[in-house]
């Protein structure tokens, strides 16, 4: 394991659940339209934001991930009529387990379209700075013990 | 103040009454412990026996997961199911959780006949032992307990014992604002009058905790859990047929390694799992042989579903479900 001692060597791994339909649109416009974005999200495409069972977020974060993004359309913009709707209800609840077991503001749900290409290279950028301000996930120790 | 004597009288007599006439295939009710003053769980089949059906603070367990066993139940080849209903005696937390099954259609109304008895707390086992470490071994199992208004009176050949409630109340009765049940067929007792409090008043030291602290604080309560499963094997609303931590094909989701990390997971996923719909009966602390407070978790839960959706789980069957249902004007993105 390598030492992570200065917080400024830190480079966080982030977990990025992106909707089928807005947000992987959105990451994709931002490849083709060139924008800098930290190299430091793993994106995994789902077909909308209810497909994220609080469980892929849980498991990311046992695993050692530092954070997890999660992206779908805009409200009253999913596909599913209603999927991100219900998205918010759960990532609110898991959030305040989050929170309650001292692991809070590593989980971000962010709403992004499919035009919304610089947006996106702005929103991995600002996580990735506030996830390397707060430091590793303490669940990464566990392969030390 | 409640006379446990005659609510048992009344238990007993409705018990006996709907055995005689075959309304009800058994009730599902307490007995006294052999050398034990704490209360089991027992089944009665015969109006004979309706009189071993007991009452008091003791009776802790909830016994709705009986319940949800009896209508998961599938009938063998070739045998008529036999579908009446099934007597149960509750008490008023049990009574919110059948409430929640009926809601989310485990447990059909037409299938449960239910004793709601009212109940001004119960008496954690563990605090009890403390109280009567005094009296003599052989004694314990025959003591008697009434209620004294802000303590419990503990009779035992010997002097009689006067102990505070906040000393012996189970944590979840302190902090419980509903007396009554909530769903019965026969109510028994007096109605309690409904008493207006904090309810959230027990995890208040918690929520003041910054992060490190309140991670420190559960690193030392979870890293003592062995998994068990108790806590989940006596969940009323941990009905799945197959529940995602007994599964390992075609995705292992949790590894049976008990480190930290992982009970970390188990404890967050069936948070989860619970969030709008635990109606803290407090079962899983009970149960639990680690004393993890696991019930304070499934509180946070309580607090915001009802903060930030209005949803309170366990009052009326008509209630849509936390997360079976939304509103366009939720609170939206950087979720808090
Ligand atoms: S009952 Fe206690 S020790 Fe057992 S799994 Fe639950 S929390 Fe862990
Ligand atoms: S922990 Fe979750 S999956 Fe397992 S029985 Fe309970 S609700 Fe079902
Ligand atoms: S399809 Fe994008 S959130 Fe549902």
């Amino acid at each position: 394991m390598i030492e992570m001692d200065d917080k400024s060597d830190f480079e966080p791994k982030i977990i990025g659940f992106l909707c089928n339909w807005c947000s992987y649109a959105g990451a994709d416009l931002a490849g083709v339209s060139r924008f800098q974005y930290p190299a430091n999200v793993r994106v995994i495409r789902v077909m909308c934001s209810s497909r994220i069972d609080p469980q892929f977020v849980l498991k990311a974060l046992t695993e050692g991930a530092d954070g997890v993004l999660i992206a779908g359309c805009h409200p009253g913009d999913c596909h599913y009529i209603e999927g991100n709707y219900r998205t918010r209800r759960r990532i609110a609840a898991l959030d305040k387990i989050l929170e309650k077991y001292g692991l809070s503001d590593r989980v971000f749900l962010e709403w992004v379209s499919a035009s919304e290409g610089k947006r996106f290279a702005e929103v991995v950028t600002d996580i990735t700075n506030k996830l390397k301000e707060l430091g590793p996930n303490p669940h990464k120790a566990r392969w030390e013990i | 103040m409640t006379d446990y004597k005659a609510l048992e009288k009344q238990i007993q007599d409705q018990a006996r009454q709907w055995l005689e006439s075959g309304e009800v295939k058994y009730v599902i009710g307490f007995e006294k412990g052999d050398n034990s003053p704490v209360c089991r769980p027992v089944f009665i089949y015969k109006p004979e026996d309706a009189g071993k059906l007991a009452w008091g603070p003791l009776c802790n367990n909830n016994l709705t997961k009986y319940l949800v066993e009896e209508v998961q139940i599938k009938p063998k080849k070739g045998e008529e199911p036999d579908l009446r209903p099934v007597g149960i005696v509750v008490k008023p937390c049990d009574s919110k959780t059948i409430v929640e099954l009926m809601k989310e259609n485990i447990v059909p109304r037409e299938r449960v006949k239910i004793i709601g008895v009212i109940s001004e707390g119960t008496i954690n086992p563990k605090a009890l032992d403390k109280a009567l470490k005094d009296v003599p071994l052989d004694k314990i199992a025959g003591i008697q307990i009434l209620d004294g208004g802000d303590n419990f009176t503990i009779k035992y050949d010997g002097e009689p014992l006067s102990v505070p409630k906040d000393e012996l109340l189970n944590g979840k009765c302190k902090v419980c604002v509903v007396h009554n049940p909530v769903v019965y067929d026969i109510f028994v007792g007096d109605k309690v009058t409904q008493i207006d409090k904090d309810e959230f008043e027990d995890i208040a030291d918690l929520e003041a905790m910054s992060d490190e602290e309140r991670y420190e604080y559960w690193k030392e309560q979870l890293s003592k859990c062995i998994r068990c499963y108790a806590c989940r094997d006596t969940c009323p609303l941990c009905y799945c047929e197959e529940c995602v931590f007994d599964r390992t094909k075609p995705y292992n989701w949790n590894e049976k390694t008990v480190d930290l990390p992982e009970n970390f997971f188990y404890h967050m996923v069936r948070a989860m799992h619970l969030a709008g719909r635990c109606v803290d009966c407090g079962g899983c602390e009970r149960v639990c042989p680690m004393d993890i407070p696991i019930r304070k978790l499934n509180r946070f839960l309580l607090k915001r579903a009802k903060e930030r959706f209005k949803v309170v789980p366990g009052i009326n069957v008509e209630d849509k479900a936390m997360f079976g249902d939304y509103d366009i004007d939720d609170p939206g993105e950087g979720i808090k």
